[in-house]
């Protein structure tokens, strides 16, 4: 039998659990592996997501599970992602959705983010934990390498309200040598799908001499979806496979983003402690409407929002945002 | 003003540490600090060059700053016991590394040392999971022995009063009279501390996901080697610090991972704690040997740190601390000091030395090192 959440459609017969290991084929049809059970369940600042234009402000409860249909060479979250799933069961909390939200509740959060690994293998836990978010008034958003087939594109769009989406870069080679995908196609695709769903902001790591090429034609893509999605542009931290790798000169890919502001205003550039490049600029007079401050993998945070609503103060230029400002503390606190 | 300078490699910025506003000063005492900085990247927690690291580090501030006071922190053996499956033969080479390591610098600075371990290192045996529980569990700042309950019910007391992996429950007013004499408010402790037993680790919402290996042994005492004195508790270990100033140029050596059975200096024994409590390795057990006071209160084990993680918090660079701890060793001793180490934000919170240099390593992942001037008149 042919799964259908991802683009790599594996065939889950004989007892085979696919490339990503999370579901299996039982009587007809395709079982999770491990429902309910979470590897992450944190409560975050939604700048650490990092969400920039999505609830700003907010505290959300962070989750994740475990493996990944991809085989990035420099994942932060391999003691995750590409751990064998069956191999880490006994180090994850097992929550059903209605405890999830209760916990998310004590935890003051406003909304729940899944992050760590990819939501895709993971989905028939989130359609349930959607049904109850919803009914709790909690918004839910994700970072996806939206690498899935169309049906469970859907199935997102249907789940998550606002996306971080990875595109790791465009090319067919880099993406066979450092992702382990084929082609980037069906992400470009499902961008533009969730792009029309929910919100949607990108991200995209940047390993010298092997994406930073690609920088240009990335946003120029992104700018003809929608030139006012936000993009993270990632130095990379290396991790994993690439450990040993170079850290990317810093002002080198801020130079090559300066000319890109032009026509996709919202470009980003983080991931390490102290950028300069985490603040929102107004397009329209370039004023800065929301500030922030970055700790790099230790997470994002507002520091002050200046936006009247969704409005530069200065101009009265719409500024994209999904979601209002919400105080940190804001989040009904249960018992 | 307190300077923070980031170094995340080949890329450095000024920070005021409190407000974490940019700041344009230079000067020669900042310029030193960052050419150290450049030539000196972090390897990384679990390198096998993290702990010469301190040591190069802290030689060059040495000869660049020339002090009376040094505060180190030898770590890596506790990161890479805490993550990595070792043999006992592994084990014992980390902890001859980190002897050597010791050595040398003392060798090299011509500092006399004081050296403490703070507890040693026991297999992990399992979790005890508090995730279902009607109230909410937290276990803050790497803590395995402890966590704290809030908002417990009848039956979250009457399930955890029965499980055998829990040493003891301590309700808020029972742990306030154990350190009755400790400053701070004890307002922001949960309702109840649990204890686990040796080897057992909570299983809380909150905590990151990274396969532990061993956790704190029981440290009741933890060893300390000083020619120079005696001190019976890790609240005495400053007052000795001190006297020897008067003479000598110190090196306080923190060894995090090494207890009483592997510490390779010889040592006496040091009260780490009071009663059935004892310090694990972290922010508590730091202030307490760098006060000289206990220090139980301050960002107690349980409490609800994200509550305070407001945009407006302070000292955005310095994780869950919300001021710099005062009356510290090194801020009122009237000499030169600095700090180094491979424990994070500890090394210019604990000490208060007039210069710190740390990694800045959040949850094993490296983004560089991070130094704090917290004095610049002194050079």
């Amino acid at each position: 039998m042919q799964c259908t959440y991802c683009e790599w459609r594996c065939e889950l017969g004989d007892g085979s659990p696919g490339v990503c290991r999370m579901y299996v084929e039982e009587g007809g049809a395709i079982r999770e592996r491990f429902p309910y059970r979470w590897s992450s369940c944190i409560p975050s600042r939604v700048e650490s997501v990092p969400f920039y234009h999505a609830w700003p402000g907010s505290r959300c409860l962070v989750i994740g599970t475990a493996g990944c249909n991809f085989r990035c060479r420099y994942c932060s979250n391999s003691f995750v992602a590409k751990q064998d799933p069956a191999m880490i069961q006994d180090g994850m909390i097992e929550l059903t959705p209605p405890q999830l939200i209760r916990k998310a509740k004590q935890l003051g959060c406003h909304s729940i983010v899944f992050n760590v690994n990819e939501p895709a293998v993971s989905l028939p836990s989130l359609l349930e934990l959607a049904v109850e978010a919803r009914a709790a008034g909690m918004p839910m958003g994700c970072l996806t390498n939206a690498y899935t087939t169309e049906e469970s594109t859907e199935l997102l769009g249907t789940v998550f309200s606002f996306f971080n989406i990875g595109l790791k870069g465009l090319s067919d080679a880099f993406n066979r040598d450092y992702i382990g995908i084929p082609s980037a196609e069906p992400v470009l695709r499902n961008i533009r799908r969730l792009a029309a769903l929910g919100h949607v902001e990108v991200t995209t790591p940047v390993i010298e001499s092997a994406n930073d090429n690609e920088l240009e034609e990335i946003a120029r893509f992104l700018a003809d979806v929608d030139p006012e999605i936000p993009w993270h542009v990632f130095r990379l931290l290396p991790e994993d496979e690439m450990k040993e790798a170079r850290y990317p000169n810093i002002d080198a890919i801020a130079g090559a983003l300066e000319k890109i502001r032009g026509y996709l205003p919202h470009v980003y550039f983080h991931n390490f402690v102290g950028s300069d490049w985490v603040n929102t600029l107004c397009p329209g007079c370039g004023a800065t409407v929301i500030e922030r401050f970055s700790l790099g993998c230790g997470g994002d945070r507002l520091r002050s929002f200046a936006c009247r609503g969704n409005e530069c103060p200065s101009c009265g230029r719409k500024i994209r945002l999904h979601g209002e400002k919400v105080p940190w503390n804001a989040g009904e606190v249960l018992p | 003003m307190s300077l923070a300078i980031i170094d995340a490699r080949e890329w450095q910025r000024v920070f005021d540490l409190r407000t974490g506003a940019g700041v344009e000063e230079r000067n020669p005492l900042l310029k030193m600090v960052m050419d150290i900085q450049a030539r000196r990247p972090y390897p990384g927690d679990l390198d096998d060059a993290g702990n010469r690291w301190v040591t190069d580090t802290a030689l060059d501030l040495i000869a660049g700053y020339d002090p009376s006071f040094v505060y180190l922190t030898y770590a890596r053996q506790f990161f890479v016991g805490r993550y990595s499956v070792l043999t006992e033969r592994e084990w014992a080479c980390m902890v001859s590394s980190v002897f050597e390591e010791v050595n040398r610098f003392v060798a090299r600075s011509g500092f006399t040392p004081v050296i403490v371990g703070t507890g040693g290192m026991i297999p992990f045996v399992d979790f005890i999971d508090v995730t279902r529980l009607d109230g909410l569990v937290l276990s803050t700042h790497w803590s395995a022995r402890y966590a704290g309950l809030h908002d417990g019910s009848r039956r979250d007391l009457q399930g955890l009063a029965a499980l055998p992996e829990i040493e003891r429950i301590v309700p808020r007013h029972e742990f306030r009279s154990l350190f009755a004499e400790c400053p701070g408010d004890a307002s922001r402790m949960p309702e109840y501390l649990l204890a686990a037993r040796p080897g057992y680790m909570f299983r809380t919402v909150g905590g990151a996901f990274r396969k532990v290996r061993r956790v704190p042994a029981p440290a009741y005492a933890i060893p300390l080697a000083a020619e120079s004195g005696v001190a019976s508790s890790i609240t005495d270990i400053r007052r000795l610090v001190v006297e020897s100033l008067r003479e000598r140029k110190i090196a306080l050596i923190v060894v995090e991972g090494l207890g009483m059975d592997d510490f390779p200096w010889p040592h006496q024994r040091c009260e780490n704690g009071r009663g059935w409590f004892y310090y694990e390795p972290g922010d508590a057990q730091y202030l307490t040997l760098t006060t000289g006071r206990h220090q139980v209160f301050e960002y107690p084990t349980g409490y609800k740190y994200f509550d305070e993680d407001a945009e407006k918090k302070e000292y955005p660079l310095s994780g869950y601390f919300t001021s710099v701890p005062a009356d510290t060793i090194a801020s009122g001793l009237g000499v030169r000091s600095l700090a180094v180490g491979n424990r994070s934000m500890l090394m210019h919170m604990a000490p208060g030395a007039d210069i710190s240099i740390e990694c800045f390593a959040r949850n094993l992942f490296n983004q560089g090192t991070m130094a704090v001037i917290h004095r610049m008149g002194t050079i």
